[in-house]
């Protein structure tokens, strides 16, 4: 089963029950057998993400109140439809989200959520995790139902699943719900303790039933320190860099600690993406810090700013559920330059605790800035340079990026498959293996080079803005380059010429390509190029083809 | 004074029509603005600058990749402005394209 395929079916609230049983091989039947085991008639019941309202009727049934909450409209439309009206009287339904449920509700016996934590993201858990302690009776208990991922080997069937309904999924382009993977680590600061669980399907379905600690208060998790100097950190950085934002690579969102930070120190804000963590910390050696990561979901500063991942509703939601406020005594948030194309401070609720500065553009000069704190930011620390440093890394990104969107898996299923023809023509050098594999080696290197070219030369084309345009200059060069190279190689006159057409191809879309590596590149500029890129491409693409192969032909026929 | 007033949003309200989108606009309002600078220190290209009152606009509207950055912090809401979401990425363009939603990583 697959959870994931969840928010597909939360469409139609009409099949969703039948789709949803048949999605996790009735065990959500067995899951609500459990609860109700647990729910005694008067007793006063919360359930947050009722859906259809299957579970709320059968406990309603057993003469508790309840109160079902759903952020679904049609949900909570059909679940009145089905309402058994002889117990109407017990049952209640309001629509409203799970992280804003209003303060006022009450104290509840008993808080059920099945199925909904997954779809929060882990500071939302936590925030509603609190709510729930904050909203219990002294004996009350919580119940949480959700997909974890299970144990054994059944965790090998159960990703290959989850990858099947997730390429599914993107198609249509829904969203993803995650299996709980922290929530255990979150219960015991937060407040609770486990009293009764079980699972089903090799632990990938899984209850617990929490009760609030003997004379606790309610507490805020805190992840643990996130290492960043040792040679781990550093290969997870480069990998990071290698992989760039085809990987969104995250770290528990929280509160970190930079050196041994006291109630004055400066509290930085910044995303969730290992390496910027990575080079927010090591810039910040030496100085006592708390960081904030707040959850952007794996993706940098300037992306998710841009992309609608880090905004006010991120802020918030990160002070929320880290109370950071209660560990400072002043009031001032740093956040990133960058992040101000997401975050609005007008619009800020007059109940956010914080005050907000925008710091220095790149973290190297966090340091300096937190020395003199300037109202004006000398010009190297608010405007954004592509210098040559920050042109070779984008370089090397891009071209590994391009290398596994489109060469890695064609390129290795062809050298094994040469590979095992290779070993049943009984262990015999065919030399038609050794060029194989050469062309195999020369497309990734000249993709590598060509994006290495380019990079380097960037500024040069800094006359035009027009991408369609720099591609012709700069695959001019890149191709003349790869050119002189393959010379090197491979000394003939045909296959030179061969290679120059399809390195102008690879340069000129890498040029395109390298839009997004840029900060300077405008949205509206590149939408308005797309649709003469992609004529110029298809034309270079059918012009490389035929002169390859006929280059090819010429070459085997004057052979033979 | 209404001709001067006029003259002022002139130089104030700049377009590029870009051959083949549909053009910029970014408008500062004069009136509102308080001269406190915020736009000049949160644009990642240091494009808005005072004119002789001190007041702010773009010159080089060319280079500005409408983030939103200014507008969106102004304390006294003086800029006017569409917002363009992403990076300028192609594959955010082409996905766009594609399906017509916006997924910017």
């Amino acid at each position: 089963m697959s959870v994931t395929y969840m928010l597909k079916l939360e469409e139609e609230p009409e099949t969703y029950e039948k789709f949803f049983t048949a999605l996790t091989n009735s065990a959500n039947k067995k899951v609500q057998n459990w609860i109700l085991d647990r729910i005694n008639p008067g007793m006063e019941v919360l359930e947050v993400g009722c859906g259809p309202g299957v579970l709320s009727c059968k406990i309603s049934q057993k003469k508790a109140k309840i109160l079902a909450y759903d952020k679904n409209l049609n949900m909570i439309m059909h679940a009145m439809k089905s309402l058994d009206p002889v117990f109407k009287d017990y049952i209640k339904f309001q629509m409203g989200s799970a992280i804003d449920l209003p303060e006022d509700l009450g104290k509840f016996d008993c808080i059920i959520t099945t199925f909904m934590l997954s779809e929060l993201r882990p500071l939302e858990q936590q925030i509603f995790l609190r709510y729930a302690w904050e909203h219990l009776k002294p004996d009350g208990r919580l119940i949480i139902a959700d997909e974890f991922v299970p144990h054994g080997i059944a965790r090998m069937w159960f990703s290959l699943k989850r990858l099947w309904y997730k390429r599914k999924l993107k198609r249509i382009r829904t969203g993803f719900t995650h299996p709980l993977k922290f929530i255990l680590r979150y219960l015991e600061p937060i407040g609770f303790e486990i009293k009764a669980k079980d699972c089903w399907a090799h632990g990938s379905i899984r209850v617990f039933e929490c009760q609030k600690k003997v004379d606790a208060q309610v507490g805020f998790y805190r992840p643990l320190p996130h290492p960043f100097r040792s040679i781990k950190a550093r290969a997870r950085a480069v990998r990071c860099l290698l992989t760039g934002q085809i990987d969104h690579i995250a770290i528990e969102p929280g509160i970190y600690q930079s050196g041994s930070p006291t109630r004055q120190s400066p509290i930085i804000v910044t995303t969730n993406y290992e390496y910027t963590y990575f080079k927010v910390m090591n810039d910040l050696k030496g100085i006592d810090a708390w960081v904030l990561c707040v959850d952007s979901n794996g993706i940098n500063v300037w992306c998710s700013a841009r992309g609608g991942n880090f905004g006010n509703t991120q802020l918030i939601e990160a002070v929320r559920a880290t109370g950071i406020q209660h560990l400072v005594d002043h009031r001032l948030l740093i956040l990133p330059q960058l992040a101000a194309g997401g975050i609005s401070i007008p619009q800020l609720p007059q109940t956010f605790p914080f005050k907000i500065r925008f710091g220095p553009i790149w973290s190297k000069y966090l340091k300096s800035y937190l020395k003199t704190m300037p109202a004006r930011k000398p010009e190297e620390m608010r405007v954004a340079k592509f210098n040559f440093e920050k042109r070779l890394e984008a370089g090397v990104t891009h071209a590994t990026f391009l290398l596994r969107k489109f060469v890695l898996i064609p390129a290795i299923l062809l050298t094994l498959a040469f590979g095992i023809l290779f070993i049943l023509n009984l262990f015999s050098l065919q030399p038609i293996y050794l060029q194989l594999l050469e062309t195999v080696g020369w497309i990734f290197l000249s993709i590598l080079i060509t994006n290495m070219v380019i990079a380097m030369i960037f500024p040069l084309v800094d006359f035009t803005r027009s991408f369609v345009k720099k591609g012709f200059y700069l695959s001019a060069v890149s191709s003349l380059v790869s050119m002189v190279l393959f010379w090197v190689f491979f000394p003939s006159i045909m296959l030179s010429i061969a290679n120059l057409i399809y390195s102008f191809w690879i340069g000129y879309f890498s040029t395109m390509s390298f839009s997004g590596y840029t900060m300077a590149s405008s949205p509206r500029e590149i939408k308005g190029e797309y649709p003469k890129f992609t004529k110029i491409n298809k034309i270079l693409i059918i012009v490389m083809l035929i002169s390859i192969i006929s280059i090819i032909c010429i070459e085997i026929f004057t052979q033979v | 004074m209404v001709v001067t007033a006029l003259k002022k949003e002139e130089t104030n309200k700049n377009t590029v029509n870009h051959p083949s989108s549909p053009p910029k606009i970014i408008y500062f309002d004069s009136e509102k603005c308080t001269g406190c600078g915020l736009c000049r220190e949160l644009c990642p290209f240091g494009l808005p600058t005072p004119n002789e009152e001190g007041k702010y606009h773009v010159l080089n509207l060319e280079a500005c990749v409408e983030c939103s950055a200014c507008q969106r912090n102004c304390p006294v809401n003086a800029i006017r402005m569409t917002e363009q979401k992403g990076c300028g990425c192609l594959w955010d363009v082409r996905r766009q394209a594609a399906n017509n939603k916006s997924g910017c990583c």
